[in-house]
């Protein structure tokens, strides 16, 4: 059999003739039936590609369209049609190379958001100029004082000379060589919080200074948000969320609609993910820093369990606005064991850990040790326990 | 040659006799018979398009992009091919090329776009300034693109381009409703849509839009006043939940979870309310379409759409899209079962749009900036 029943549409008018097209030995199509008599070279007659069970469309020189249910004769008979997409069609009907394809994609949208985008993002980043970052975080923090009710700082002249002079020691035990700008701020939008701007700036609210009940604590802050210019995260966290935006864009462009919860609930979890693995790095500079300023990792645990216990206090739906901190406990540990490490190498330094009691230690009260050291005494190593127990207000007591 | 399809029939020996026929025919003295309507069907299936798609997006991935116009070409021939009105198929017949030209433009704002906002809000407005300053050409060249390729029974769809008018209602109108406080957004919409219906031709007839914009104020006000409601039960909620857990007598603070439980009831209900209104607004535009004679009918039900389209949600995240095209097929087929055209004729007298109408130059031009950017 060589010939199809069909149906032909003129091109002139709606109607629909039933006819059977036949192909001839002599290279000639004839369709015939129904008010139509047509002979055609085979040649000069295209037709549509193979898609599902979807019928097919052989089109005339003329503007004339034969419809005709899919059949696998009509390859023969039109050999050199749109050869790409006569592989597609096979690849589509294919079980191994539909599995394949599941398999690509969901590599491809992994590989995108753990290597790809990163990737890009800080290629693109140590491309901007240190000027166009600094302009950046200008317009942040003009952001934050206008919009975000940022306001200038309550603290006393002395107190923030003091804390500046501390500033200046940790920046230059960091071994930047940009210039770093402290600024103190009262802002109760973000309660107790550190900010590292775009271009160097770091910024102070006022709550988390009156958190911190010893000064070394401040120092950690400080080395943590030192380690976010470091490595230019507040830069690095906006191209990668710009880049996500777009992923999510080319994965879910065509879900019409409903799309919004679609794209926005994994474009804020990818987000936040990013945003944890730069915290962690900012963690271990903050350890290095803090070490050549001669000071223990272990303040930075005890900076994290202090404004824990403020944010605590507050409970407001601030908590984790700003501050992006989900794995706090795991962070905390990772600094105790910095601490533990730091005092193996430096051992002369056991006065100097958090939670310290000079008084049960050694006998030495009141009078010649920092007042403000009330817990029992800990061991060389075991700087975790002692704190558990007394240190200042611990998570969840 | 058939100048009114209608009156036409009449006259005209009876054609051959279609599943679709009336049974009076042939019809008695009267010309003018009772109306027919004749369904739209969808007839794709979920598992045969997941295998389409699949493999689009796998070769789109591997080509960097390129590959998407032609997986665009294959989807959208799938779904025209699959819709049926009386039967017959529609098909759609645009090439990739220009496709893939509208996609690099669009591309190419976009990340511009999303980049400037990081950076500059000057740099921002200003792209935005010339994406506005576009839109209305663009729009008018996508839905001329997508008319002059999406044919039925051997009849091409025509768009008539009329800058000026577009110019004017997607873009001038839009300054008395910022000044009006978004008052007269319906009727903007409507104006709109109006635009869009009564530019279209197909069978030698033009479409003619039977309603006026400020028909569209009804769903709008309805809608916006659930929303207000909403909004105060939400609130009421957060404050009577505040007061529980705080009015226990342990001076607790409220726990923190409150505002996003706030949030996520809001979002529910604007998600509600966005279903229902866009339900109505196509039934209101559809059930308005003359097309010759001819009447559109949609029937879409709100509380179906939402079912539908919450599943689909549901769906789409916990397979990590991979059910898109599960729910892409749910969707086309509920809305080709709502759909029907009310006519009183056998669809078979309609025309070509001659093609004397259609002038040398506006065909070329046509052809330089065939785009069609995906709306």
């Amino acid at each position: 059999m060589n010939a199809f029943s069909a149906h032909w549409f003129d091109g002139i008018t709606s109607r629909m003739h039933a006819v059977t097209v036949a192909r001839g030995d002599d290279g000639f199509v004839h369709v015939a039936g129904d008010d139509v008599d047509r002979r055609e070279p085979l040649a000069d007659l295209r037709i549509s590609p193979r898609l599902g069970r979807t019928p097919r469309t052989i089109a005339f020189p003329d503007g004339a369209r034969v419809l005709v249910a899919d059949h696998p004769m009509l390859d023969d008979w039109f050999p050199q049609e749109d050869r790409l997409l006569r592989l597609v069609d096979r690849l589509e009907r294919h079980a191994h190379a539909v599995a394949a394809s599941i398999v690509l994609c969901v590599a491809a949208l992994g590989a995108a958001a753990a290597w790809g985008i990163p990737w890009l993002s800080d290629r693109i980043a140590e491309r901007v100029p240190a000027s166009v970052e600094a302009k950046l975080g200008d317009g942040v923090l003009e952001q934050l004082d206008s919009r975000f009710g940022f306001g200038p700082s309550g603290l006393e002249t002395a107190r923030e000379a003091d804390l500046r002079a501390r500033f200046e020691r940790v920046v230059a035990a960091s071994g930047t060589d940009t210039t770093h700008r402290l600024e103190f701020r009262h802002a109760d939008a973000v309660g107790a919080n550190a900010l590292a701007l775009p271009g160097g700036t770091i910024v102070v609210t006022d709550d988390l200074v009156n958190a911190l009940h010893d000064d070394r604590a401040f120092d950690a802050v400080i080395a943590h948000e030192l380690g976010h210019q470091q490595h230019r995260h507040a830069l690095r966290q906006t191209l990668r969320s710009s880049f996500v935006v777009i992923l999510a864009a080319f994965f879910a462009g065509d879900v019409s609609a409903a799309s919004t919860v679609v794209v926005g609930v994994p474009t804020f979890l990818l987000q936040s993910h990013y945003s944890r693995g730069f915290e962690e790095e900012s963690d271990r500079s903050a350890f290095a820093t803090l070490e050549a300023t001669g000071e223990s990792p272990a303040w930075f645990a005890e900076a994290m369990r202090a404004l824990m216990a403020a944010h605590d206090e507050v409970a407001g739906d601030d908590v984790k606005y700003l501050s992006t901190h989900p794995s706090s406990a795991e962070r905390i540990e990772a600094a105790e064991q910095a601490g533990a490490g730091f005092l193996e190498r430096h051992p002369e330094k056991s006065r100097d850990v958090p939670g310290y009691d000079a008084c049960e230690e050694e006998g030495v009260c009141e009078d010649e040790e920092s007042p403000e050291d009330e817990s029992e005494s800990c061991g060389d190593d075991e700087v975790e326990p002692c704190l558990d127990e007394d240190a200042a207000p611990a998570p969840g007591e | 040659m058939h100048e009114d399809a209608i009156g036409a029939n009449a006259a005209a020996p009876p054609p051959p006799p279609r599943a679709e026929l009336p049974d009076y025919w042939p019809p008695p003295a009267p010309p003018q018979p009772d109306p027919v309507e004749y369904a739209f069907s969808f007839d794709g299936s979920a598992r045969e398009y997941f295998r389409i798609w699949i493999v689009n997006l796998a070769l789109s991935i591997v080509t960097l992009g390129i590959y998407s116009a032609w997986a665009k070409v294959r989807t959208q021939r799938y779904f025209y091919a699959n819709t049926r009105l009386a039967g017959v198929p529609f098909e759609y017949l645009a090439k990739p090329l220009p496709i893939l030209k509208g996609r690099i433009i669009a591309v190419t704002l976009f990340t511009a776009y999303v980049l400037a906002g990081q950076f500059s809000l000057v740099w921002q407005l200003g792209l935005l300034a010339v994406i506005a300053l576009a839109t209305p050409w663009l729009i008018v060249r996508g839905l001329a693109f997508r008319a002059r390729y999406s044919s039925w029974r051997g009849l091409v769809f025509r768009f008539i381009p009329d800058y000026g008018e577009a110019y004017i209602r997607y873009l001038l109108l839009l300054l008395p409703m910022v000044l009006t406080l978004g008052i007269l957004y319906p009727w903007v919409q409507g104006k709109q849509k109006q635009f869009v219906v009564e530019h279209h031709r197909f069978g030698g007839h033009a479409f003619r839009f039977l309603t006026t914009p400020g028909r569209f104020y009804i769903p709008y006000l309805i809608a916006w006043g659930v929303i207000t409601g909403w909004v105060f039960v939400a609130m009421f909620g957060v404050v009577g939940m505040t007061m529980a857990t705080v009015g226990e007598g342990t001076g607790r603070t409220p726990p923190t979870w409150i505002p996003f439980a706030m949030m996520a009831v809001l979002y529910a209900g604007y998600f509600v309310v966005f279903v229902f209104l866009s339900a109505a607004l196509v039934n209101l535009v559809y059930n308005h379409v003359d097309i010759g004679g001819r009447r559109l009918q949609s029937r879409l039900k709100g509380r179906r759409l939402l079912a539908i389209y919450a599943l689909n949600t549901l769906a789409v995240l916990a397979s990590a899209g991979l059910l898109i095209p599960w729910a892409k097929i749910r969707l086309a087929r509920y809305r080709a079962e709502s759909t029907g055209l009310l006519a009183r004729d056998d669809l078979e007298g309609l025309v070509a749009e001659r093609r004397g109408e259609i002038d040398a130059t506006a065909a070329e031009v046509d052809g330089l900036f065939d785009i069609d950017i995906g709306l």
